[in-house]
Formats: structure tokens, sequence, C-alpha cells
């Protein structure tokens, strides 16, 4: 009985993966509708399940334990709930106003050193090494700093010299946002192929697989072509 | 100007294609590449290297916080790295503690550890003894600070609700005396970490991380927050190779190389339509379309 419901998980899994894909075909169907909603209702149902047992382990064995100040973050904890209610929504405030106030608090005294101070350190090295790869890679930093930051010179006209240097800067973001472009591409097809290869491992599943991808995009081409694929879906 | 021209001919539907083939085409490459794999060659990079170096620095026994900081869907870009690196600390005997930064990640452990089992029974790796799996423990920054000062005010039971007492975490008193965090992440609370746990207690951290992420991650590396950087599925598979056991991550480089070439050509094919038909017909400005 295990191993049936193992099987029709993996099965039902599949194609409801494929019915997600038909978003993709740019036209409503109800296969898309169908797998969307079904993926929203138990992603907001696991989170409901995974944050109460978090405050759970947390907060009410904190207590337990003798750690009564938590009492105070349970109180401000329900105080988010009134968001909700028309009139007294006011009393949220408070509890949103004490968590932004310490996430700002905590992240300004740490991001000052990662994001400002450790990063201008690295970027000021010496510039000469044995190594010539490094040599080549510390100028290009060097060079590419200098340049991009005068093409940010707002406040002066930017001639002679300063020109071109802004030009070369101009072009080596354009390098630098092609260079994040094919990341961003080998990233998402990392995660489509990634998905893939869970789907066709072990190899019994290839046909499920295989299977599910044609009936899905039969289905969206005749959910187009016949008008129902507008009809039937939602949103 | 002749009829073609006036039209944009051949060069427009270069230029504009419908984009649903562009899918259509990745979706039978990738799967066709998946399921008649030839074994293309990869090379295997400095940071890769640098990767496996740092993780040859640890010894029997050392704790190793290891931070899921992934959906699910991240993990199936980062899968190849995560069963690598896991099957490092195994065969090394270090300690694991185990977190998720994401609600997802409660369905990570099952799916991790059973493609994990031979190197478990191999080397007789238990949970509670071996390993502790702590749960969802990152949902913000506060979360993240407050565990790494005090860890067992923050975490008193393990993702099944049992204590933690007497396991190895009663070791650890805060982030400080962990000897490395291994973080998987999509960007969830790995910034966090940095900034309470390798500023506060200089712990070292190595990254395993999805790809658009990972130019950030190398401004971190050269900066020294980080101490190795693992780049996406590309980055995983030559783990892989460099441990000598082939995984999803060797298996899947085929469908890379074919998807990346698949996609220059269609940029290629894009690009001829777009001067071609601009050139012949000015039609781009006729038509708005760009």
């Amino acid at each position: 009985m295990n191993e049936f419901l193992s099987f029709a998980a993996v099965v039902v899994g599949i194609f409801i993966s494929f019915a997600m894909y038909t978003t993709l075909y740019g036209r409503p169907n109800p296969l898309r509708s169908w797998a969307e909603f079904s993926y929203l209702g138990a992603g907001t149902g696991v989170s409901v399940v995974i944050g109460l047992t978090y405050i759970w382990n947390t907060a009410v064995l904190g207590i337990q334990a003798g750690d009564w100040i938590l009492i105070f973050s349970i109180i401000l904890g329900l105080m988010m709930l009134f968001r909700v209610h028309p009139t007294y929504g006011y009393i949220s405030r408070l509890p949103l106003a004490f968590t932004v106030g310490t996430g700002l608090a905590l992240s300004l005294r740490t991001q000052i050193f990662t994001s400002f101070i450790r990063q201008i350190n690295a970027t000021i090295v010496k510039l000469w090494t044995n190594v010539p790869l490094d040599f080549l890679y510390r100028v290009t930093i060097a060079v590419s700093v200098l340049t991009i930051l005068t093409f940010f010179l707002y406040t002066m006209e930017l001639s002679g010299p300063l020109f071109w240097t802004s030009r070369v800067g101009e072009y080596l973001m354009y390098i630098g946002f092609g260079a994040i472009f094919a990341q961003t591409f080998m990233g998402r097809l990392g995660l489509f192929i990634g998905y893939m290869e869970s789907l066709t491992t072990p190899t019994w599943k290839t046909p499920y697989t295989v299977g599910s991808a044609l009936i899905c995009l039969i289905a969206a081409i005749l959910f187009e072509r016949t008008g129902l694929g507008e009809k039937l879906s939602a949103g | 100007m002749n009829r073609m021209s006036d039209e944009g001919g051949i060069y427009k539907k270069m230029a504009t294609y419908d984009k649903r083939w562009v899918y259509l085409a990745l979706f039978a490459i990738v799967l066709y590449s998946l399921i008649r794999p030839i074994g293309m060659p990869i090379g295997i990079s400095a940071q890769t290297k640098a990767y496996k170096t740092e993780l040859d620095t640890l010894q029997e026994g050392d704790l190793v916080f290891s931070t899921w900081n992934m959906e699910f869907s991240g993990y199936m870009e980062l899968k190849p790295g995560v069963l690598a690196t896991h099957k490092i600390f195994i065969e090394k005997g270090v300690k694991l503690c185990i977190a998720f930064g994401h609600f997802e990640g409660v369905a990570l452990p099952p799916e991790i550890f059973k493609q994990l089992k031979k190197w478990t029974d191999d080397y007789d790796y238990t949970e509670g003894e071996d390993y502790v799996i702590i749960g969802y423990v990152f949902p913000n920054e506060a979360a993240v600070a407050a565990l790494a000062q005090d860890f067992h005010a923050n975490v008193r039971v393990d993702w099944k609700g049992q204590s933690i007492e007497g396991t190895f975490l009663d070791e650890i008193q805060n982030a400080g005396d962990f000897d490395m965090i291994s973080d998987y992440t999509t960007g969830l609370a790995t910034t966090n970490l940095i900034n309470h746990v390798v500023l506060q207690y200089g712990v070292p951290m190595v990254v395993n991380s999805i790809g658009v992420s990972v130019p950030g991650h190398l401004a971190n590396l050269d900066a020294g927050l980080i101490t190795a950087l693992l780049a996406s599925t590309r980055g995983g598979a030559e783990l892989e190779f460099l441990i000598n056991s082939p995984g999803p991550g060797l298996k899947s480089m085929d469908a890379f190389t074919f998807g990346h070439y698949s996609l220059i050509i269609f940029i290629i094919i894009g690009n001829i339509g777009h001067y071609g038909w601009t050139r012949r017909s000015g039609a781009r400005e006729r038509t708005g379309i760009r």
C-alpha cells in the first residue's frame, strides 16, 4: 500500500509539474490553474504548520523552560493579528514597529562591515604579484572601479579624459551585466535541468515524464484552439 | 523596395520567432540529453578545487553547521553540491548540525538522506549521534543573531520535536563553537549568517550558491567573508568529479552544454534577423517592435 502511495505521489507530482509548465504556452488553461492553486494551497498549509511549530519550539518551550520574557513575543505576535481588524488594525503597528526597528538595528550594525568596509578593503589591493593571472585580475579590478566611478560623476560635465574613462566604464558595466545575465541563465537552466534530472531518475520515471509532457502540451494546444482554456481556467 | 523586404521576409521571421519554440527546443534538448547522455568532458575550476581544499581541512569529530538555506526548487539546482559535500562530511566523520532557512526545508532530509544511504550505511553515520537536524530555525535576521549568541536558548528540540540534550550539540554554546559553516543557498539567511556568525565569531564559511547569486558571492569571496564558493550545478558536478563519485551533476552536464548551445543559436538567429530586417526595410520604426 505504501509503495503504491509513493508511486502515485511521484506520478501525480510529475503530471502536476508539467501542468504548471503549460504556463509557458502563454494561454490560460485549467490544467495550469489546477496545478497553481494546488501548489499555493499546499504551500500555505505547510508554511502555517511549520510556522506554528517554530513558535512552539522557540517560544512555548522557552517559556516552559523559565524564559518568561518570551511571553512578550507571543503577545506582540498576537497583536500583529489585529492587522485584519477594520477598527483595531492600528494595534498591529506596535509589533510591526518593534520588528522593523529590531531588524534595522541588527542589520545596520553589521551591514556597514559586510557591504561597505570589507568590500572596499577587498578592492584596494597591491597591484603587483608574482602570479601573472592575479596581476591581470587586480589591474582589471582597479581599472574597472576607477572608470566606472567616473561614469557616475553627475555634478560635472564629462569632457576630455573624463569622457573617455566614463565611456570605458560604461562598456565595462555592459560586460558585467552580460556576465550576470549569463550566470542567471546558467542558474535557471541548472534549476530546470536539476528538476528534469529528478524526473528521469530512476529510469522507470522517464515514460511518465515524457507522457505527461506530451499530454499537457496537447491539452494546452487543444484548450487554446477550442476556446475552452479561457472559459474553464481561473484567473 | 521589393515585396520581401516590405514584409520583412525571412529576417522578420528570424527576429520575431515565437518564444515558445525556445521553450520547446530547450525541453526536448534537456530531456534527450538526460535520457541519452554522451558524457562530454568537463574542466575543473580553481574555485571548486579551493572549495574541496577547504573541506579537506576538517578533521573527524569537527562540528559543522550545515545550513540548508534553500527552497525545494533551489535544491534542484544545488543537489549535486549538497550530495557531494555531504558525502565528504560523512567520509570524514564530522558532526553535522543541519538547519533550514525555508519552511520547504522539511521536505529535504528524507530526499537527501535517501540518496546518501550508501554512505550513511557504510560509515555507520546515524541521526542523533553523528548528525542532528534542528529544522526550520532561520525565519529572519533576529532569529539568526539570537541563535548565534545563545544556541540552546533558541534550539531545544530537533525537527521531530525530540530534545537535543545529550547529543554532541551540548558542546555548542554559541555559533563560535562550530568549526565551519557549510551553506547551501538561494539567498535566504546567508547574509545574516555572514553578519552574525562569520563577522562576530570568525567561523569559516563555505557556500554552495545558485547561479543567479554567484556574482554577489564572488564579491564576498574576494572580501574574505566566505572562504570558498561552489557555483551552482556546474560546481557540484566538478566536486563529484574531484571526489570520484559521479552523481546528478555529472549526469546533467551534457544537458547543460547543449542547453547553452541552443540558447546561443537562438540569440544568433534573433540578432541576424533583427539587423537584416531593420537594415532592409526600416520595419522596426514603422511597427514599433524593438
